[in-house]
């Protein structure tokens, strides 16, 4: 069953014309990577998929509710797809713990004393444990990034985007994150859908790779048959530019 | 010219420092529904209602460019023409309570407007609704940014509740006015003793202003 659902979707900035006709179809617990040069849509198109972004036509279906819908509440759909962005966007007045507690007292109203052990499991999960008490202002750009991964993982949700997680972040961090990031991809049963420019993250979890650019979707493959054989022309500059630097 | 303390006799003083209870009382009374209504107001200005945002926004602006003087003759002199009688008090209350709702409200929505906007994407996605959004993440962020212009305009809702002697409220400007008008020497010795209780007033209002931004920082 597909988890998250484009057809002939558009959008649009004023006269910019930044989706043009996506259809995808994303299987609940699959693995997808999205890539494609800056401008191209990529963030865009990953932000409508929890109404931080509005389409203009077409339809877009996330775990059965439509967007395009004035009447859905998208209250229900952010329940059960959590995001993590290029600039974490942690609760900047809460501590460590309470950023990952207060989505699941506030929304899912659960247990206090559950909720706690949960949330310092998630901890221990992306290595912070001893984080718990801190502010987000103590902390380097891959913890925080840990963090606000922990704080999706909290609401148990269907599925996680990932927004360029590790592109604001130092070069000496970015493995701590891609590795929390591999670990979930292998272990749970999540559908994933992840904006990055990190290839060899794409090769090692991906099921499926899309190239974007312009706006539109112009190629998608199995990681293997994009990785070896791509048959789009701009995805193969696209690959080798990245695989120069 | 006499002794300088002796405007200060047993009766005056009393007279006095009842004067100062009705500014305190006006003062704190005003400032805590002025919070109220100008961090909703706020609210609404910033959240761009469609219609109802630009119409309280219109109401807004009006207010904040009155002379305070004139809502406070409105209130007291005006509303009762159209049925409302308060008394003195409570039309001061009334007057400063709205005027200064109007002023807090462009604070409220400039500190709302300095939250990153990435605060609010991260509570929505995150799960929370609009409203738990504002409770929980914003609103306490904009406040610690806001403090510091919120004190200064409490300080002068302080300093213009002096403004209601102009309707003849007995507060400490207006006994002021009452004690050296019994006798010339007494103006010196009283304006000089007013003008040390409105400083330590707010000048304390500010030191406890202090002591939250340490506190909150």
């Amino acid at each position: 069953m597909s988890m998250i659902e484009f057809k002939d979707v558009q959008k649009y900035y004023g006269d910019f014309h930044a989706l043009h006709d996506i259809n995808l179809s994303i299987d609940a617990g699959e693995t997808v990577v999205l890539i494609g040069p800056s401008g191209s849509g990529k963030s865009t198109l990953i932000r409508t998929i929890n109404g931080l972004e509005e389409i203009e036509e077409g339809q877009l279906l996330v775990d059965g509710f439509d967007l395009h819908d004035p009447k859905t509440d998208m209250n229900k759909i952010r329940k059960n797809v959590g995001m993590v962005f290029q600039h974490f966007n942690l609760y900047n007045n809460k501590s460590v713990l309470e950023n990952i507690m207060l989505a699941p007292r506030l929304v899912l109203k659960r247990d206090e004393a559950e909720n706690k052990k949960i949330a310092l499991e998630l901890l221990d999960q992306v290595g912070l444990a001893d984080k718990a008490n801190n502010m987000p202002s103590a902390l380097s750009g891959g913890q925080k990034q840990r963090v606000a991964i922990a704080r999706s993982l909290a609401m148990k949700p269907k599925a996680i985007l990932f927004d360029e997680p590790t592109s604001a972040l130092d070069p000496e961090m970015i493995g701590d994150v891609l590795d929390v990031m591999r670990d979930i991809a292998k272990d749970s049963e999540m559908t994933l859908l992840v904006v990055t420019h990190e290839m060899s993250f794409a090769k090692a979890v991906a099921d499926r790779v899309i190239f974007m650019a312009d706006g539109r979707i112009l190629e998608d493959s199995s990681t293997e048959v994009f990785f070896e054989n791509p048959t789009e022309p701009r995805a193969k500059k696209f690959l080798s530019q990245v695989a120069h630097h | 010219m006499s002794g300088f303390f002796d405007a200060f006799t047993g009766a005056n003083l009393g007279y006095l420092m009842g004067g100062l209870g009705i500014t305190i009382g006006v003062s704190v009374i005003s400032i805590i529904l002025s919070l109220i209504f100008g961090s909703i107001v706020g609210v609404v200005l910033f959240e761009r209602f469609p219609f109802f945002s630009s119409f309280v926004g219109t109401l807004n602006n009006i207010v904040r460019n009155l002379p305070l003087l004139l809502i406070i003759f409105f209130t007291y002199f005006a509303l009762p023409q159209f049925g409302f009688h308060l008394p003195i008090f409570w039309s001061t209350v009334v007057a400063m309570s709205v005027f200064q709702s109007a002023m807090l409200a462009e604070i409220v929505r400039g500190g709302l407007e300095a939250v990153d906007v990435g605060q609010f994407e991260g509570a929505r996605a995150n799960g929370l609704t609009n409203m738990q959004t504002m409770i929980h993440i914003v609103l306490p962020q904009a406040y610690k940014k806001m403090i510091p212009p919120i004190i200064s305009q409490m300080i002068s809702l302080v300093k213009d509740t002096s403004l209601a002697s102009g309707i003849v409220l007995a507060e400490l400007t207006y006994r002021g006015q009452i004690v050296y008008a019994q006798n010339t020497n007494f103006i010196v010795p009283v304006l000089i003793f007013m003008t040390v209780v409105y400083f330590l007033l707010n000048y304390g209002l500010s030191l406890v202003a202090k002591w939250f931004d340490s506190r909150l920082a």
